[in-house]
């Protein structure tokens, strides 16, 4: 119901006579992070009326939060991959890989939990560095590096965690399951990681070169950017962040577990395209990434709360992928034929 | 065979053919000779059903008639051995060859094995041993490349057959071969297109020459009765707009290159001074482009020496270069100059990313600065690239790379598809640069454009720096006949 929202306004603002008006409208409506957040909320207030006492209540709304937290630290590094017009498979295996390596120096070695976490995200970023200098250096396809690379990695995230690792020291259990303002902590961490991403993205250079990368990697390079160097450091960067939400996420649930993560890397690139980004790259904001991982989190709440068989969430998720996909290569052709 | 009657086509700012009227008969060879820009290629595009003319007839075999695509001109026998490649790399030679038709048993099952065979009768007639039908095509020369183009065209069985500078990249051994197919080809009746810049050859091989200037019509004349310089009188002197510079070279040398060699060239040296623009003038694949991208920095220097305002350096990544004061305007805009998905803005900016942030607002101011000074015709820097003209958004590469503040400025083919009030605009543009000390190296293909721009220039063949002739010195004919290896 909500995906048609765009399509309806777009049929008022044709009809209307300012030309400048209607460009507007068009710009506003292939900005994924506004359709994406009018949609997002157009469902939340559809929700609080419809189910009053489920939905808006704190606890409701700060369990949905928290269960998006690791998605979208996660959502953020792909963002970033995303825009320079790759993407990374092993993000899953890698949150439970960091989780597992921190969790069994802590159990079998008795490490100091900071200790455990530096060599949980040492892994992490190793893994990044292999897989940016094997896709950059070496030229293997994304897809394939980062494909093989998941099942590497946890294939050793099984040998480190096996059964699942439990009993940890209290301050491990802390950074995931403390609480400021009412807020659970990884609350936290995913809106400093979203604020930070969201700035660094958008006012360094640093960053910035990612979207003349994914816009045309040639010109890139004639125009001084080193994308091999920006391609290793993308893939650091995606494999960091994973590391930093399979620590959060070993920390929230007191355990390391073998099957953390699987299937998080297609719910990631799902809400990242979702929050606007392009399999062929050069387009997304890191706000998008967490608005496409809010937004599906929502949809699942509401199924739960509206009582439909979760075998339902997955097919409608994809028909929503397809239709927000859809919506926007039709806004994308209208336009050209306006101006055309 | 066939004749074309005042054939029109045009394409947004640009006339690229304009009512002109050709015959080819079977069993002749005729060439199409002009320069780059004078509507060859648009010409083979509307025989071989890529573009529909604006105007005209085309009259096949007496009748009146329509080639509305690819598929139909086959239909006809109308075959093309393009420039550029239409090869599979991962696919052998056989199915190369024959893409669609291949031999079928019923049910449309390959029968491979009158597939090879076919292929082994085309390759012994073409004196190709040193490969099989079952040779992946990843394993061949780009000489060995060529012949299969030529093959897979004889496989169709051409009534028409258009070679388009079939030479390029083989072999005098091959070129021979070639030569005694075209032969061959002449006797059973078959209509041949050579277009070749080498003028040697088409006196050679050819029956008749017609020559286009401008995408127009210039005339059709009998090969064994006109002189080549006959011919290459035929194809230059247009009118142009002639604009009269003054010059602005200094005695500093900027740009020293020593003994130069890289992919695709060859012990190439010369000085670039203060003010100064260098053309540089040569055949498609002569090596222009390569020595620009390697002294940018993007291709590899395996031998030889830069100096930079006296300083030898080393370059190894576009980054340095601009670094140093280079700028590289690449010959083709839309696939390496510019990212056409962002704004105008965001593409003058994009060579500017050496510092810590990013000030949207600093982008856009500088944007509208060089807008105006470089005279971009849009209502706004935040519209995308996408949406200007040729001539506007290759005023933007041009503002991109002032943005870095270079002394040298090297642009390849700095008009190309770009309509003549555009041209003349960045005519101007460039010598306002060289009039405020900087200087240029100028690739072009167009010779009245570098000799209306540059001060002197360096013609290129096979990878060689030939000569460098002094603006006085150098005219449209003996450029040419530099650039196609008949050094006078």
């Amino acid at each position: 119901m909500e995906q048609l929202e765009p399509r309806v306004s777009v049929k008022k603002s044709t009809a209307g006579t300012t030309g400048t008006g209607h460009s507007l409208m068009a710009e506003r409506l292939q900005d994924r992070v506004f359709t994406l957040g009018v949609t997002t909320l157009l469902l939340c207030i559809g929700m609080s009326v419809v189910f009053p006492d489920q939905f808006p209540r704190v606890e409701n709304l700060s369990q949905l939060l928290l269960n998006l937290s690791v998605d979208t630290i996660v959502a953020v590094g792909m963002m970033v991959l995303m825009i320079a017009g790759m993407f990374d498979l092993s993000v899953g295996s890698v949150v439970a890989f960091s989780g597992g390596m921190a969790g069994y120096l802590m159990y079998y070695h008795n490490t100091n939990f900071l200790l455990a976490i530096l060599a949980g995200l040492v892994g992490a970023v190793l893994v990044g560095v292999i897989n940016g200098w094997l896709i950059a250096k070496a030229r293997i396809n994304p897809m394939i590096q980062t494909l093989a690379m998941m099942g590497i990695v946890r294939g050793f995230a099984l040998m480190l965690s096996g059964a699942g690792i439990q009993n940890f020291p209290y301050e491990f259990i802390y950074i995931g399951q403390s609480k400021l303002l009412g807020l659970q902590a990884p609350i936290w961490y995913m809106l400093a990681t979203v604020l930070l991403f969201s700035f660094l993205v958008n006012r360094t250079t640093f960053f910035r070169k990612y979207y003349f990368i994914g816009g045309n990697e040639k010109a890139a390079e004639l125009s001084g950017i080193n994308v091999q160097k920006m391609k290793i450091w993308a893939f650091v960067i995606s494999a960091t962040l994973a590391g930093i939400a399979g620590i959060l996420l070993a920390s929230r649930l007191g355990a390391a577990l073998s099957t953390s993560g699987r299937g998080l890397e297609l719910r990631v690139i799902t809400a990242v395209i979702l929050g606007g980004a392009s399999l062929s790259g050069g387009y997304g904001k890191i706000w998008g990434a967490f608005l496409g991982a809010l937004f599906m989190a929502i949809v699942n709440n509401a199924l739960i709360i509206g009582r439909v068989s979760g075998y339902w969430q997955e097919v409608i998720l994809g028909v929503i992928l397809i239709a927000a996909v859809g919506i926007d290569q039709w806004l994308i052709r209208r336009s050209e034929r306006v101006k055309g | 065979m066939l004749r074309l009657e005042n054939i029109s086509k045009s394409f947004p700012g640009v006339k690229a053919l304009d009512e002109v009227s050709l015959e080819f008969r079977a069993g002749e060879v005729h060439a199409v000779c002009g320069e780059n820009g004078a509507g060859k290629s648009t010409l083979m595009n509307i025989i071989t059903g890529n573009y529909q003319p604006d105007q005209g007839r085309l009259v096949w075999n007496g009748e009146e008639t329509t080639i509305p695509n690819v598929q139909h001109a086959q239909r006809l026998g109308i075959s093309i051995v393009y420039q550029e490649r239409s090869l599979v790399d991962s696919l052998s030679v056989a199915e190369n060859i024959y893409p669609i038709n291949k031999p079928r048993y019923r049910w449309g099952i390959i029968n491979y094995s009158a597939l090879y065979q076919n292929t082994q009768q085309l390759l012994d007639q073409l004196q190709l041993t040193e490969f099989s039908p079952r040779t992946p095509v990843s394993l061949l020369s780009s000489a060995q490349k060529q012949m299969v183009e030529i093959a897979k065209a004889l496989a169709t069985g051409p009534k028409l057959l258009i070679l388009d500078e079939p030479t390029a990249s083989i072999t005098e051994r091959e070129t021979r071969l070639l030569f005694d197919i075209i032969h061959l080809l002449k006797e059973e009746g078959v209509a041949i297109i050579y277009i070749s810049h080498r003028m040697a050859e088409i006196k050679e091989i050819a029956d008749r020459v017609s020559v286009l200037k401008d995408g127009r019509f210039q005339g059709t004349v009998e090969a064994k009765d006109t002189s080549i310089d006959t011919i290459i009188r035929m194809m230059v002197g247009r009118d142009m707009i002639h604009k009269a510079y003054a010059s602005d070279v200094g005695e500093e040398v900027v740009l020293s290159v020593q003994n130069l060699s890289g992919r695709g060239f060859r012990n190439v040296s010369f000085q670039l001074h203060k003010g100064e623009i260098l053309g540089f003038a040569g055949l498609m694949g002569a090596g222009r482009t390569e020595v620009a991208k390697a002294v940018f920095g993007a291709n590899p220097v395996t031998e030889g020496e830069v100096v930079v305002q006296k300083e030898a350096v080393q370059i190894n990544h576009p980054s340095q270069a601009i670094g140093l004061g280079i700028a590289y305007v690449p010959e083709d805009r839309k696939q390496s100059g510019l990212f056409l998905d962002k704004t105008i803005a965001e593409n003058i900016a994009s060579a500017r990313l050496q510092e810590v942030f990013y000030e949207e607002e600093t982008t856009v101011s500088t944007a509208r600065q060089l807008q105006q000074q470089l005279g971009i015709r849009t209502p706004s820097v935040k519209n995308k690239v996408i949406k200007l003209s040729g001539g506007n958004q290759q005023k933007v590469v041009l503002g991109k790379w002032l943005n870095t503040r270079p002394d040298i400025l090297i642009v390849d083919e700095p008009t190309h598809g770009v309509d003549v009030g555009a041209k003349s605009e960045i005519y101007d543009i460039l010598k306002k640069i060289t009039a405020e000390g900087k200087s240029i190296i100028v690739i072009s293909s167009e010779l009245p454009e570098l000799l209306t721009l540059a001060d002197r220039i360096a013609v290129m063949h096979e990878g060689r720096l030939v000569r460098i002739l002094n603006k006085d010195e150098a005219s449209e004919e003996l450029i040419i006949q530099i650039a196609s290896g008949q050094t006078p």
